[in-house]
């Protein structure tokens, strides 16, 4: 590659990492599900940009969409099921502090080190190779199997979650027999015990 | 430099990418004018219909911005631009006439269904950052939508790609030049322009934002920042008119004109088609929309891959 390229290349790799990070720690420090959610999406928006730079780009642009896809899947079905509704209240992130704290530092510092400890092969990737091609028939041949019980095992979950979530099933309506609480906190306790 | 060997790229074609954005939204909008005045029966007077859109978005620019209570300061403004940006986006992989084109790379239709799938993102936190309830419906509509049409797209994009070998939009127009992708496998362009209507908000799909819901994602948007939610709304339409256009009509290929004077009559041509399906048909019931989405639409996107499969096999 040519100096110039390699230059611009490089401030982009900075810009986009040193982005990924700044999301990756917002994630922990916003009081939002919804905020998380989408500080997370920023991040591996910025990891998949990273890939693209390293001429991954099929893999690269796949993350774009895989994560937004799985992003939006998480707004609707993690904010869906907790107290708190739509993600609109503040609320606590992050809990077990220490322990969370120690073991990212700890996961961090571990991969930033191999990072540096590793002896990285040098061998240059011919550009115009038709590396999206390569991909394919990686996919489609020799991991074909993994490939293939990663997808029906996923398909089995998604059809398992909806299920379960579902308010019709075999044996009824999910929620046959519950009544809305009372408005009136007395009536409310009553009901309780 | 063996770059320009994988990647036709133009930056001249920058400045004509945001000429055709600019344009587009006013060809739309002079559009949609004139069908609703054929639609409703009165005599469609051309120079008021070019005036209107102007007027509407100089109205739009002097009004003051309403505030909700709380709304996220950065996400909600930010939201319509993301919108626009994701529009240029999914359109600058478009080659304008034979390698000529912001970015046409390898991964072309990837790049624009990528663009497609951040472009609900981008309604959705529009409709969520408000803090009001049927901004924030509307906002949990477009991802419900979204999803019953993303695979959809996905798969008429890969129908395209079949026959051409390549992801990329220039090899995919270069590959009709014996045959239009529309004639070779007929589902995929209605199919297309489903998805399109469904990432512009547009006539029947535009449920994130619709009249039942007091507006949806723009119920509580007046000022510029509802202008520019308009614009880019239109912005998405051309793009999915542009890619309509290179992905099924063959692109800038034709005879006798240049090539970019077929492009523009192509685009215009589904532009068209997009504006008067806004009027003609009516709009669908969310729910309804998303079981039909999933049990009819979906399996007639099987059917066009595997006609577009077994008429690229050699």
């Amino acid at each position: 590659m040519n100096p110039e390229t390699s230059l611009w290349t490089d401030l982009a790799f900075w810009a986009f990492g040193l982005a990924a990070v700044w999301y990756g720690w917002r994630v922990f420090r916003t009081d939002s599900m919804v905020r998380a959610t989408f500080a997370l999406l920023a991040s591996f928006l910025n990891v998949g940009a990273i890939m693209v730079l390293l001429l991954a780009e099929y893999l690269g642009t796949a993350l774009f969409f895989m994560m937004a896809v799985e992003m939006a899947v998480m707004a609707i079905f993690m904010v869906a099921f907790m107290m708190n509704p739509a993600g609109l209240n503040p609320m606590q992130m992050v809990h077990q502090h220490r322990f969370a704290i120690v073991a990212g530092a700890a996961t961090f510092a571990g991969l930033a080190g191999l990072g540096f400890a590793v002896d990285f092969p040098d061998r240059p990737l011919i550009i115009a190779a038709d590396t999206i091609q390569q991909l394919g028939f990686e996919l489609m041949g020799s991991s074909m199997l993994v490939m293939q019980s990663i997808g029906v095992t996923l398909l089995a979950t998604m059809i398992g979650a909806v299920v379960l979530s579902s308010k019709w099933g075999r044996y009824g309506d999910s929620d046959a027999g519950s009544v809305p609480p009372s408005l009136d906190p007395e009536q409310r306790e009553e009901d309780r015990s | 430099m063996p770059l320009a060997s994988v990647y036709a790229n133009d930056w001249l074609a920058i400045p004509v990418l945001l000429a055709v954005v600019v344009g587009g939204v006013y060809l739309v909008s002079v559009l949609d004018e004139l069908f609703g005045e054929v639609v409703s029966g009165s005599r469609p007077n051309l120079g008021r219909s070019l005036r209107l859109p102007v007027r509407q978005a100089a109205l739009l620019l002097c009004q003051s911005a309403t505030r909700t209570e709380h709304p996220d300061r950065i996400l909600w403004p930010v939201a319509p631009a993301a919108y626009a940006a994701l529009a240029a986006a999914g359109m600058a992989v478009i080659p304008f006439a034979e390698g000529f084109a912001v970015a046409d790379v390898r991964t072309g239709i990837v790049v624009f269904g990528a663009a497609e799938v951040l472009t609900f993102v981008a309604v959705y936190l529009h409709g969520w950052s408000a803090n009001a309830p049927l901004a924030l419906i509307g906002g949990y509509r477009s991802l419900v939508q979204g999803f019953s049409f993303m695979l959809l797209s996905m798969f008429v994009l890969i129908g395209v790609a079949l026959p051409a070998r390549s992801l990329s939009v220039g090899q995919i127009v270069e590959a009709q030049s014996g045959l239009w992708n529309v004639v070779r496998h007929p589902l995929g362009l209605p199919l297309f322009l489903v998805v399109g209507l469904g990432a512009a908000l547009w006539g029947p799909l535009r449920l994130p934002d619709s009249r039942e819901l007091a507006g949806g994602t723009v119920g509580e948007v007046s000022g510029p920042q509802r202008l520019a939610w308009e614009f880019a709304r239109r912005a998405m339409l051309v793009s999915y008119a542009v890619m309509a256009a290179s992905a099924f009509l063959g692109g800038y290929l034709g005879p006798w004109l240049p090539g970019p004077v077929w492009l523009l009559g192509k685009s215009v041509a589904m532009l068209a088609v997009f504006v008067a399906l806004g009027h003609l048909v009516g709009r669908v019931r969310p729910e309804r929309f998303m079981a039909q989405a999933w049990t009819v639409l979906l399996p007639l996107s099987f059917l066009d891959i595997l006609i577009a499969g077994v008429e690229a096999l050699p």
